[in-house]
């Protein structure tokens, strides 16, 4: 690299964080049947996207091309444009509540939490290639990264299972604590949020083994890796606390105090943590470096959130579909 | 809420658990709001006064299970379940699920519209409901627990047999599940649909007018509904909120003014009996209907037959006299 470049970054590096970062937040209002379009930069609601009946959360498609929402209750695929929220089309899928695109962009794996399945789509055409029936609740999920394999929380049942998509067959189903939700692949192993209890579980993803407990907060309910790799946000639902951790340690950093039912949390460019607060109808918009909390008011039930900060102007927004 | 689910290891109920927990808060609220419009509107302008209120308390229990208990499990937790399982089954086999929005996609992001639209085609399907109990004997002996009561007031709407609240829900489920009612605004229509029909069963001298009457069924006009000549099978305004049903299909009665109320005839269990033995006598005459040779015409119809009027058409009249045992003035 050259000497230049090398300038530039440094400069890049030492530069001040932009006060509100630019772009597109979209919220999946979960109880009413809409999504809301936040102007990042205002941190304002600027417009609604009527969805059927229940979006819960989505997935960027491989290409980038379209923010796919899982409508659950309405048993379809909602496909946005990322760049301005608006409707550009609806899949008929069969209950479409947690959603996830293969690390290779090959496969679309969604989880039926109301019909315990999870099926296996083609993610270019969107067809139907396995479905997968389940014990109850299939909840959240996470792709091995060679994408060989899918990790699914059973809430209902207390299990993970994992599925082999090559062969498309289970490999193993092991019982995690209580009503397991949110699960990651770390460092070559897979935690799991358990919902019922307050702690993460770490496991072997080899055979499902529970290698330790890492305590967090009561109802740890999802997790998330920061984009530089080095911090493990975790939200507790019952607590009340989003928690940081090292992710190469699983140590505690720091605690913040989220009321109204943490649930799921996105990262934006300027260091600020979105966090979708369930019960509250609104986003907390959080500074970890003051401990300073924004909030939004969205729909009800706010679940999933997606970031995009690469969003044109938000005047440019559409809306409807 | 959510520390209690913790401790009880039922975390997987919280979602679920979250949405019946605020349906029976709408519940509660939708009873005190009842509460605080139509006890004031009965006081005001009484249609009758009654020095023993006894057999009103029943129905305030009936009210509270309903709304409070009942209601929020059965049309937000089971409708939920049953729709889910409905609407992926079909998507399974790659059918649409049906929606209002999709037969009539302008209601796309007009939810206000779309509820009415709900409102007014869960109306029309309770206006057949409503007119099939009083068709059938084995139906009508469930249904006469509604009608039994003789000292009608904004109480009274939940006064019903739960078997006939069970058909009742099965029937509004079935529609429900047909033009795909969202889960979450079910319990919602329900709530506003039986707000408007406890007004309509208040012990309360209103009319809504001419034109009033004709679009909203008021108290004056379901009032004609309960009335002891218009009990059993040939009644008439068998509308729950909009008289449109009883003026299309020629059962709407504008004629009468605030009659007695009752089921003339019926057992005393069914009109004054405690909330256990209302059910009791409810289901014994249910088994008995559908065991047994019709029963003899309602002492209303039989009387109104030897007149040689219909039992639903005939005159207002404010001389029906009160059956024994329960002292009442009637002001004309």
């Amino acid at each position: 690299m050259g000497l230049l470049c090398r300038l530039i970054l440094a400069c890049a590096a030492l530069a001040p964080l932009p006060a509100a970062a630019a772009g597109l937040a979209v919220v999946m209002n979960s109880g009413a049947a809409s999504l809301s379009l936040i102007d990042m930069s205002t941190e304002k609601e600027i417009g609604r996207v009527p969805a059927l009946r229940e979006p819960h959360h989505w997935a960027l498609s491989p290409d980038g091309k379209s923010l796919v929402v899982g409508d659950s209750a309405g048993n379809a695929l909602l496909l946005l444009d990322p760049q301005t929220g608006a409707l550009e089309r609806r899949v008929v899928c069969a209950d479409p509540y947690q959603l996830g695109f293969s690390p290779d962009g090959k496969l679309l794996v969604v989880n039926g939490l109301a019909r315990n399945q999870v099926d296996v789509y083609d993610a270019a055409t969107y067809t139907l290639l396995h479905r997968f029936r389940t014990g109850s609740m299939p909840s959240h999920l996470a792709f091995s990264p060679d994408s060989r394999r899918v990790f699914v929380t059973l809430q209902g049942a207390n299990a993970l299972i994992a599925f082999d998509l090559g062969a498309m067959k289970e490999l193993w189903q092991v019982k995690v604590g209580n009503t397991p939700a949110g699960v990651l692949w770390l460092n070559g192993k897979l935690l799991v949020a358990d919902m019922g209890t307050d702690y993460l579980a770490e496991l072997d993803p080899a055979d499902g083994k529970v290698l330790r407990h890492v305590v967090t907060g009561r109802g740890a309910h999802n997790l998330f890796l920061s984009p530089d790799g080095k911090v493990l946000w975790v939200n507790n639902r019952v607590a009340g606390t989003t928690e940081e951790l090292r992710a190469d340690t699983l140590t505690p950093i720091r605690s913040f105090q989220i009321s109204g039912g943490p649930d799921d949390l996105a990262f934006a460019s300027d260091g600020k943590v979105w966090i979708t607060r369930r019960f509250a109808e609104s986003v907390a918009v959080l500074d970890p470096a003051t401990g300073a909390i924004t909030d939004i008011p969205v729909g009800r039930s706010p679940h999933g959130i997606f970031l995009n900060p690469r969003a044109p102007t938000p005047a440019k927004v559409a809306l409807g579909g | 809420m959510l520390p209690a689910l913790y401790a009880l290891g039922l975390m997987r109920w919280e979602e679920i658990s979250f949405g019946w927990a605020l349906f029976a808060v709408y519940g509660l609220v939708q009873v005190a709001l009842t509460y605080a419009i139509c006890l004031p509107l009965e006081r005001w302008r009484p249609v009758e006064h009654w020095p023993d209120r006894r057999v009103v308390t029943v129905d305030v229990l009936y009210t509270l299970i309903a709304r409070v208990g009942v209601l929020p499990l059965v049309t937000f937790v089971l409708f939920y379940q049953v729709q889910t399982s409905m609407n992926g089954w079909l998507a399974d086999h790659g059918w649409v699920p049906p929606m209002l929005e999709t037969a009539a996609p302008f209601l796309l992001g007009k939810p206000v519209l779309t509820f009415f639209c709900y409102a007014v085609i869960l109306d029309f399907a309770d206006y057949w409901r409503h007119r099939l109990s009083h068709s059938f004997r084995w139906w009508w002996e469930l249904h006469a627990l509604h009608h039994a009561q003789r000292q009608m007031t904004f109480w009274s709407d939940d006064r019903n047999h739960i078997l006939d609240d069970v058909i009742a829900f099965l029937w509004f489920t079935a529609v429900a599940l047909v033009i795909g009612v969202p889960p979450m605004q079910f319990p919602l229509l329900v709530l506003v649909l039986r707000f408007i029909e406890s007004l309509s069963h208040a012990n309360a001298r209103i009319s809504f007018g001419w034109f009033g009457e004709r679009l909203l069924v008021s108290p004056r006009f379901h009032r004609a509904h309960h009335g002891v000549r218009a009990a059993g099978r040939r009644s008439c305004n068998y509308g729950a909120v909009l008289p449109w049903w009883d003026m299309l299909f020629g059962t709407a009665d504008f004629s009468r003014d605030f009659v007695p109320t009752g089921v003339p005839g019926a057992r005393e269990a069914l009109a004054s009996g405690s909330y256990a033995s209302q059910q009791w006598a409810g289901l014994t005459g249910f088994l008995g209907a559908l065991f047994r040779a019709p029963a003899p015409a309602t002492q209303a119809t039989a009387s109104a037959r030897a007149a040689g009027k219909p039992a639903d058409r005939a005159a207002s009249s404010r001389a029906a006299a009160a059956p024994p045992g329960s002292p009442r003035s009637f002001r004309p």
